[in-house]
C-alpha cells in the first residue's frame, strides 16, 4: 500500500488540486441552495412539531403524485395529479382552467357533464365535451397555501365583516356563502358536521372544508377515487360503460392518502409580503383610502385550533372571505351554493409578489384569468368593487403606480 | 539407458510436450467465441476484423472460455452517490448497480450465440438483456433472432459499464430511449465495404415494439421506457427497428437508426377495438477520436400519437441528446501499475419530454476523473450539475458527486 501511495509522487499533486477544487466546490453553492421559506409557495408553517412535519412531507409526495391510467386516473379527468394545476402550490394557468355548468336549479346539469367537465379521457373513455348553450364558468386553479389559516379563522370573525344590507351604506355588501359539507365529512373536521357552514374555499367559497375540497378535486379533476367518494366520475354521455376503460380497482385512493393532502394543505405557510419602501407605504395608504381595504381586508386572527401553529394567529390575506356582487362582466351567471351568478368570494392577495415566478413570467388573474396585470383586474370590477375601482382610476400615475406596486408585493 | 529406451523417452517426451503444449494454448488462447471477441477498441484492424459495434455484444473483450466451446464473462458495477435538489439532499448512499453475466459460444463456422443476464439494484430487476443466435452467411449478411438489442443508436448497443466513461447512462439514453432496450425480435445484419478501409454496418429487425404502457403505466406523462417489455406481443402487429452506421476508418463511426411501430392494441380477433398508435424514435449517432479526444454523442427525436383523451397531457412529441469527451492522460503514471492510465472527461445531456412545452425538461453537465488501473476495470469520479423544470416551466436546480466502480470480469 505504501509503494502504491509514494508511487503517486508525479500525480499527487494534480490529485491534491483536484481534492481541493471539489472541496472548494462542495462548500459554496454548487450542491445547490434552498430558496427561502417566504419565497416559496410549498413551504411549511413555523412552528410545526416534528409529527406534523412528518406529516406535511408526506402530503407533499401526495399532492405531488401524478396519476396513470394503471393507477386509477379517469376514466374521465382534468389532470394527474394536484401539483400538475397549481404550480409551485400557487395558481393555475390558463391551459389549466376547469368549465363548471349549469346551477343549482338544474341539477348542476348532470345529464351533461355537469357540475365540472372533464376534457381529458383514459384511453377508450370518452371526455366530456364543453357544452354549448348553458351557463359555463371558467375557473382558473387558485394557490392552495394559507388553506388551514383561512380554515382557522373563527366564523364570528367573518360574519362581522358581512354586512349583506348594505346597513353603514357604503355600497359594500358581503356575506357569507351559507353551505353545507358533505356527509362524508365527519364533524371534528373544521367546517364539517351538520347544519349550515359557511363556506370559505372555492371561487364561490362554495366549500366549507379543505377535507370536501380535496376529496372533490380527486375525484373531479383527477377521477381518482376514494374511501371518501368510492363511485367513479363517469361521462354520462359515454355510449360505453366507463368501466371498460377504468384499470384500477376502487376506491383508488385509501382514506389516509387523502388525509395526508389535507394536512398538507391545512399547514402550508403563505409566503412573505415583500420589503417595505415609502412607495408602497404609499401604496397602502391608497389601498385603504380608495376603499379596496373594505373587502381585500388586510388581516384577520384565526382562532382555537388543534394545530398549535395555525392558533392565534394574525392571517395577513387580504380578503374577507364574503361574497360580493362583481358586476356584470364578472359575472359568470352560475349560482354555487348561497352565491348568486354575480358574487364572488373576495380573492386573497398574498403571494401575488411571487405569482409570475412560478407562471413562467406571466400573470393571470381574477376568476379565469383574463387580466394579465393587477391594474387591469382591478379595472375589472364592478358592482360593489365599482366606487374603489373608480377612485382608483381618478389617482394620479404616479399614486396608481404606488398603488400597484404595494398589491403586487404582497 | 539403451537407446531403445532413450528414444521412446524422447519420443514419449515429445509427445508430452506437444500434448502439454497443446493443452496449454488451448487453456490459454481465447475461446473460439472469445477469439472474435478480442479488445479491439485500440488499434488498427481490418475493415472485416473491427468489431461490428465497438464495445458492443461481440465485442467483450474479457471473456473466458470455461472448459468447453462456451466462453463466460460478465461485469460489476458500484455506486456510491450524493445528491442533491434544491439545497436538499435527496440521496447519500451506495447501490450494488448492475451484476452482469455474458455467455457466449461459437456453435460452428456458421452459427454463433450470445447472452447477457442482468441484475439491476441489488436484484430487485433481472432481466434476460441479450439472447440471440447469429446464423452469419456472409459477412455482409447474417440472421439474428432472439432476444436483440434493439440497434437505436449507438450506445444502447455499447453501453457496458467498464466501458461507459460515466457513471450514469445519458439521460437521452436513459429517459426517452429506454436503455438497454432489448426486444424479441428476428432480423438481419451485415457489413459492406464503403471505399479503402471503409464500411457501411446495418442492422434491421422485426421486433415486438413498445406497448401502451409507455402512456397508461406512466405517472409522468410520455415514457417510452415504460412501454419496454412487451414479451408477448401485445398487438400482433411487428415493429421496426434498424440502423445504419458508416465508418471510414478505425476511430469514426456515424450512424443512423430509427424504430417505428404500433403500441397500443388496436384490433382484437379481427375486430377494431381502437385507432392504430405509433411510436417512432429517430436516432443520430457518432463515434470519433482525433488528436487524443474521444467524441461520443446521441440526438434522439420521438414522436408518439396520444389517444385523443390525453392530448395536452400526454406529449406526442420529445427529443434529447447528449455529446461527452473524453482525454486519456497520464498512462503508467501510478509505478506500480504500468498499464494504468487516467482521463478526463466532460459530458453535456438533456431531454425534452414534451417538445410543445417550454418547461418538462432535464438538462445536466457532467465533469470527472477516470482511473483505469487496467484497461478492464475503472472507478469514476462525476460531479453533476443540473435543472429540471417542470410543465409549469419552473426550474429545480441539481447536482451530484458519484464514485463509481466498474470491471468486467
Amino acid at each position: 500500500m505504501l509503494t502504491l501511495l509514494t508511487s503517486f509522487k508525479v500525480a499527487r499533486g494534480v490529485v491534491f488540486l483536484a481534492v481541493l477544487a471539489l472541496v472548494a466546490i462542495s462548500c459554496s453553492d454548487f450542491l445547490t441552495s434552498a430558496p427561502d421559506d417566504g419565497d416559496v409557495f410549498d413551504a411549511p408553517l413555523e412552528g410545526l412539531t416534528a409529527a406534523e412535519q412528518a406529516a406535511f412531507v408526506r402530503g407533499d409526495a401526495e399532492f405531488g403524485r401524478r396519476f396513470s391510467p394503471a393507477t386509477g386516473l379517469g376514466p374521465v379527468f382534468n389532470n394527474v395529479s394536484c401539483i400538475s394545476c397549481h404550480s409551485g402550490d400557487g395558481r393555475g394557468r390558463l391551459e389549466n382552467s376547469l368549465h363548471r355548468i349549469g346551477s343549482v336549479a338544474d341539477g348542476f346539469l348532470g345529464a351533461i357533464g355537469g357540475p365540472q367537465i372533464q376534457d381529458k379521457a383514459t384511453p377508450g373513455a370518452h371526455a366530456e365535451p364543453i357544452p354549448t348553450g348553458v351557463a359555463v364558468s371558467v375557473r382558473l386553479p387558485p394557490p392552495v397555501f394559507g388553506a388551514g389559516l383561512i380554515e382557522a379563522i373563527p366564523d364570528a370573525a367573518l360574519i362581522a365583516l358581512a354586512d349583506e344590507n348594505d346597513a353603514n351604506g357604503d355600497g359594500i355588501s358581503g356575506r357569507p356563502n351559507w353551505t353545507t359539507s358533505h356527509e362524508y365529512v365527519p364533524a371534528t373536521e373544521p367546517g364539517g358536521g351538520a347544519g349550515p357552514r359557511i363556506g370559505r374555499f372555492g371561487r364561490k367559497a362554495q366549500t366549507p372544508t379543505i377535507l370536501q375540497q380535496t376529496v372533490e378535486a380527486y375525484h373531479q379533476d383527477m377521477g381518482i377515487t376514494s374511501e371518501f367518494h368510492p363511485q367513479e366520475n363517469r361521462n354520462p354521455m359515454s355510449p360505453v360503460p366507463a368501466e371498460n376503460f377504468d384499470l384500477a380497482a376502487d376506491p383508488e385512493v385509501p382514506s389516509a392518502t387523502v388525509l395526508a393532502v389535507v394536512h398538507y394543505l391545512r399547514t402550508l405557510a403563505p409566503p412573505a409580503a415583500g420589503a417595505e419602501s415609502a412607495a408602497r407605504a404609499e401604496g397602502k395608504s391608497l389601498f385603504t383610502s380608495v376603499g379596496c381595504a373594505q373587502c381585500h381586508v388586510p388581516t384577520l386572527n384565526t382562532g382555537l385550533h388543534a394545530i398549535a401553529a395555525l392558533a392565534n394567529k394574525p392571517v395577513t390575506l387580504y380578503s374577507d372571505l364574503l361574497l360580493h356582487d362583481m358586476g356584470d362582466a364578472l359575472a359568470d351567471n352560475r349560482p354555487d351554493g348561497g352565491a348568486s351568478g354575480r358574487e364572488w368570494r373576495t380573492t386573497p392577495l398574498w403571494g401575488l409578489r411571487l405569482m409570475r415566478q412560478f407562471l413562467n413570467g406571466q400573470a393571470f388573474l381574477m376568476h379565469d384569468g383574463r387580466a394579465r396585470t393587477v391594474e387591469q383586474a382591478i379595472l375589472l370590477h364592478g358592482g360593489e368593487a365599482l366606487r374603489a375601482r373608480t377612485a382608483f382610476a381618478g389617482l394620479s400615475v404616479g399614486q396608481r403606480a404606488s398603488l400597484l406596486d404595494f398589491v403586487e408585493s404582497r | 539407458m539403451p537407446p531403445r529406451a532413450r528414444l521412446r523417452l524422447l519420443v514419449g517426451g515429445v509427445l508430452a510436450g506437444v500434448a502439454a503444449t497443446l493443452v496449454a494454448l488451448h487453456l490459454a488462447a481465447p475461446s473460439a467465441a472469445a477469439a472474435q471477441q478480442r479488445d479491439t477498441t485500440r488499434g488498427d484492424t481490418s475493415r472485416v476484423e473491427r468489431p461490428f459495434v465497438r464495445g458492443g455484444v461481440y465485442d467483450k473483450p474479457f471473456e473466458n472460455r470455461l472448459g468447453s466451446r462456451t466462453a463466460f464473462g460478465g461485469y460489476a458495477e458500484a455506486h456510491a452517490r450524493h445528491e442533491r435538489a434544491d439545497g436538499a439532499t435527496e440521496e447519500s448512499g451506495f447501490v450494488a448497480k448492475r451484476f452482469n453475466l455474458f455467455a457466449s459460444a461459437r456453435v460452428s463456422d456458421v452459427v454463433r450465440f450470445a447472452s447477457e443476464l442482468e441484475f439491476e439494484e441489488g436484484g430487485e430487476e433481472i432481466k434476460l438483456e441479450f439472447a440471440a443466435i447469429d446464423l452469419r452467411i456472409h459477412p455482409a449478411l447474417a440472421l439474428r433472432g432472439g432476444m436483440i438489442l434493439s440497434p437505436l443508436g449507438r450506445f444502447n448497443l455499447s453501453h457496458d459499464s467498464p466501458l461507459n466513461e460515466f457513471t450514469d447512462r445519458p439521460l437521452v439514453s436513459t429517459e426517452l430511449i429506454g436503455v438497454a432496450l432489448s426486444e424479441p425480435g428476428f432480423g438481419a445484419l451485415g457489413q459492406l465495404r464503403a471505399g479503402k478501409g471503409g464500411r457501411l454496418t446495418y442492422e434491421l429487425y422485426a421486433t415486438n415494439g413498445f406497448h401502451d404502457g409507455l402512456i397508461t403505466a406512466s405517472e409522468d406523462g410520455t415514457r417510452i421506457p415504460l412501454g419496454r417489455g412487451n414479451h408477448e406481443d401485445n398487438n400482433a402487429s411487428p415493429a421496426f427497428v434498424g440502423r445504419l452506421a458508416w465508418s471510414p476508418r478505425q476511430a469514426f463511426e456515424l450512424g443512423l437508426s430509427a424504430h417505428r411501430g404500433a403500441y397500443n392494441v388496436f384490433k382484437i380477433e379481427g375486430v377494431d377495438v381502437d385507432e392504430r398508435r405509433n411510436a417512432t424514435i429517430t436516432v443520430v449517432d457518432f463515434d470519433a477520436s482525433a488528436a487524443g479526444i474521444r467524441l461520443q454523442g446521441e440526438a434522439a427525436m420521438a414522436s408518439v400519437q396520444v389517444p385523443a383523451g390525453l392530448v395536452g397531457i400526454y406529449a406526442s412529441r420529445q427529443r434529447g441528446a447528449y455529446v461527452e469527451a473524453t482525454r486519456e492522460f497520464g498512462r503508467g503514471l501510478v509505478r506500480t501499475l504500468s498499464n494504468s492510465i487516467f482521463a478526463a472527461k466532460v459530458r453535456w445531456d438533456g431531454v425534452d419530454f414534451d417538445s410543445s412545452l417550454p418547461g418538462d425538461s432535464h438538462a445536466q453537465w457532467t465533469l470527472g476523473v477516470n482511473f483505469r488501473p487496467t484497461r478492464e476495470s475503472v472507478v469514476k469520479f462525476d460531479v453533476v450539475r443540473g435543472r429540471t423544470r417542470d410543465a409549469f416551466n419552473n426550474a429545480s436546480e441539481r447536482a451530484a458527486f458519484l464514485v463509481s466502480l466498474a470491471t468486467y470480469f
